[in-house]
């Protein structure tokens, strides 16, 4: 099975944010890290990789020519090879153009099941799988929390508030992983040591006969206007007195999903 | 002059950062307060390739240089001290005299397990009667009909006891050297030799998850291909096995020192009084520059060292500037950040206390600071 994991450069979620005046998020290379949420992905194709023998696991990325560094730290979990979409033109791309990038990547690649982590921490469009499965023609098996490859068909368990489906679609298919779909792996020293020996292609838009005017900021439809902190100011509720005051701490409790 | 570290340098360096945040920093209070040795852990990081970091992959290791080894010891000593220098002992003093001084044999038989974490190894040279004065060795070994027979005690010996513990590598007194010196040879005594025994577990200021132990030897009987390199290279070998020791415990007391800096820092911003955070008095700012500036220092001092010993250079004087300095600026951070904590810095439920109670030790394993300056001396 040809397994591609979709992984997004983001900056470190501890990392100080800035922005151009243009908006656009600067990214410092040594804040550069894996999309957290893109390692439950890779965790996914790898232990896929383990119960399917002779499967390839792939890692896709597009991002400045300054990922491979990242593809590497993808590689030094597991995997095979990385292939890093890298263009000039690529800068201040939008969902859309990142889709197309991906699915021309995809199509030039092969691929029997690709896998992507369901956000990217830093922009959080949360809109790459599904325009990606939609450029491809193939079905997106969206928020799995559990997902089987059986011949040609996927099975997903989609976690719901109060339960879950189970839904399927026939292979070649895309699929986006929530976070309780497993626990990543941390990275071997000898998997870090052999990540470095690994084949990495880099792609350029003339490699995926992408034309640099429907790209990057040329070709975005988005715009982002702005970006603020989220205030963090502890919303604290204080109960006072011994009557009943537990039970409503206990109410205030249940009432967060806490108990 | 290129300061920046290499890619996998790193991610070893990032991996063993959330290791020790993620798996074990959450246990360190409670390992401490019980002593009992960390199993979950070490094995976790035996399987992650962390107890065999810079030995060729051919013999089970990671194939890392030794400064990644030194980040990740860092990294590893700043989630707890008693792990790191579990680490630290298993992989400089254990299993690093296989690696540069065993036969092929020995490396096969002993190296491999070593590497992956499946056993961990001692180094004894202390007695009761030769700390400071290493060459003091009483332990004596003799050599009839092939085979060594040991006669002596060891004492602190770091990871003699563990479950996991394949044995020890001790020096003796093989004879006299035609100089009237003592000749010292190495010796590997594995678990469960007849006439090796080993005490119980002392129970310990600091390091408490740590595994230390007085051993002795009484007609304990080795083979004679249990000699670790040639007869008589004892002593040359333990000293160049303390010089990278060294460096490995500067690394372990930059990670302590950087602790004690982060949860000072931390709790200096949280921390109200008149009004204000009491990071916002100038007293405080003045402590926490100075810890800031040293840690950098510090790390500085292990970093120069290990290159220069990458380099193929001599780094014994810059080894033991780095151990001096790193563990001598930890005790001071420790003693600041518990100053910055005020009472709370003095109950248990404070890490500080813990680092306080921990860094103590780091001025007198391995060399204490008065040898160290020694050393120094001696190389000026
Ligand atoms: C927790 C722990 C773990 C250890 N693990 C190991 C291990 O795994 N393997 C191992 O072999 N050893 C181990 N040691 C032993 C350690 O290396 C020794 O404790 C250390 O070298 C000091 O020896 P000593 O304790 O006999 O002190 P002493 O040598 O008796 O020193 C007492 C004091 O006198 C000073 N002093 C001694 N000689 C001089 C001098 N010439 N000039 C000036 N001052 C001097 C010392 O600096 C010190 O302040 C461990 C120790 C501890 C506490």
């Amino acid at each position: 099975m040809n397994i591609v994991v979709c992984m997004k450069e983001t900056p470190s979620t501890t990392a100080e944010k800035s922005f151009s005046p243009d908006m656009r998020l600067e990214r410092r290379k040594e804040d550069a890290i894996p999309n957290p949420f893109d390692e439950y992905a890779i965790e996914e194709g790898l232990r896929q990789q383990e119960k399917h023998a002779g499967s390839t696991v792939t890692i896709l990325c597009m991002g400045p020519a300054t990922a491979t560094d990242t593809v590497r730290k993808a590689l030094a979990m597991g995997g095979d090879r990385g292939v890093l979409v890298s263009d000039d033109a690529l800068a201040g791309s939008d969902a859309i153009s990142t889709a197309h990038v991906l699915a021309a990547a995809l199509k030039k690649i092969g691929f029997d099941l690709v896998i992507f982590g369901n956000a990217a921490a830093d922009a959080y469009g949360g809109i790459v799988p599904s325009a990606t499965a939609e450029l491809l023609g193939a079905p997106l098996l969206s928020y799995a929390s559990k997902l089987d490859v059986d011949g040609s068909t996927a099975t997903i368990e989609r976690q719901a508030d109060i339960g879950y489906n189970t839904v399927a679609a026939p292979m070649p298919t895309l699929v986006s992983v929530v976070k309780a779909i497993n626990e990543p792996r941390y990275p071997s020293m000898k998997g870090i040591m052999a990540s470095k020996k690994k084949p990495l292609d880099t792609f350029a838009l003339a490699d995926l006969g992408i034309d640099p005017a429907t790209v990057g900021a040329a070709g975005a439809r988005e715009k982002a206007l702005s970006a603020e902190k989220v205030s963090t100011q502890r919303k604290g509720e204080i109960f006072i007195g011994n009557e009943g005051a537990a039970d409503r701490v206990v109410a205030f409790l249940v009432e967060q999903k806490v108990l | 002059m290129d300061f920046t570290l290499s890619a996998e340098q790193q991610m070893i360096r990032d991996l063993c950062r959330d290791f020790a945040e993620n798996e074990i920093k959450p246990h360190a209070e409670e390992m401490d307060r019980t002593s009992a040795f960390p199993y979950a852990i070490i094995r976790k990081m035996g399987n992650l390739g962390l107890l065999g970091l810079p030995f060729p992959e051919e013999y089970g290791g990671a194939g890392a240089d030794f400064l990644s080894y030194c980040l990740a010891l860092e990294e590893i000593g700043r989630g707890d001290a008693a792990v790191g220098i579990t680490m630290e002992a298993h992989t400089s003093l254990g299993a690093t005299p296989f690696h540069l001084f065993g036969s092929e044999a020995q490396k096969q038989r002993y190296l491999t397990k070593l590497a992956t974490g499946e056993q961990l190894w001692a180094f004894g040279l202390t007695e009761p009667g030769a700390g400071s004065d290493s060459a003091g060795t009483e332990t004596h070994a003799e050599l009839h009909d092939g085979t060594w027979r040991i006669n002596g005690a060891k004492n602190f010996i770091t990871n003699a006891g563990t479950e996991m513990t394949g044995g020890v590598t001790i020096t003796a007194v093989t004879g006299r050297q035609a100089d009237g010196h003592k000749e010292i040879t190495n010796l590997i005594v594995p678990q469960g030799t007849p006439g090796y025994s080993i005490g119980n577990p002392y129970h310990k200021m600091g390091w408490r998850a740590s595994d230390t132990r007085p051993l002795a030897f009484e007609d304990c009987e080795v083979p004679v291909e249990n000699m670790l390199g040639a007869r008589g290279e004892g002593f040359r070998q333990f000293m160049h096995i303390l010089d990278l020791g060294r460096v490995a415990i500067a690394a372990l007391s930059v990670g302590l020192a950087q602790a004690c800096y982060d949860e000072a820092l931390a709790y200096s911003r949280e921390r109200r009084q008149f009004g204000k955070p009491i990071a916002a008095f100038q007293a405080i700012q003045f402590k926490l520059a100075d810890m800031a500036m040293e840690v950098e220092l510090a790390r500085l001092m292990y970093y120069k060292a290990g290159w220069l010993h990458m380099q193929g250079q001599p780094f014994g004087k810059e080894a033991s500037m780095a151990k001096l300095f790193a563990s001598e600026t930890a005790k001071r951070a420790a003693d600041q950040a518990v100053q910055i904590h005020g009472g709370y810095g003095f109950m248990d439920e404070y890490p500080v206390s813990r680092y306080w109670r921990n860094v103590k030790v780091h001025e007198i394993g391995e060399g204490t600071s008065e040898v160290q300056r020694m050393l120094i001396a001696k190389q000026l």
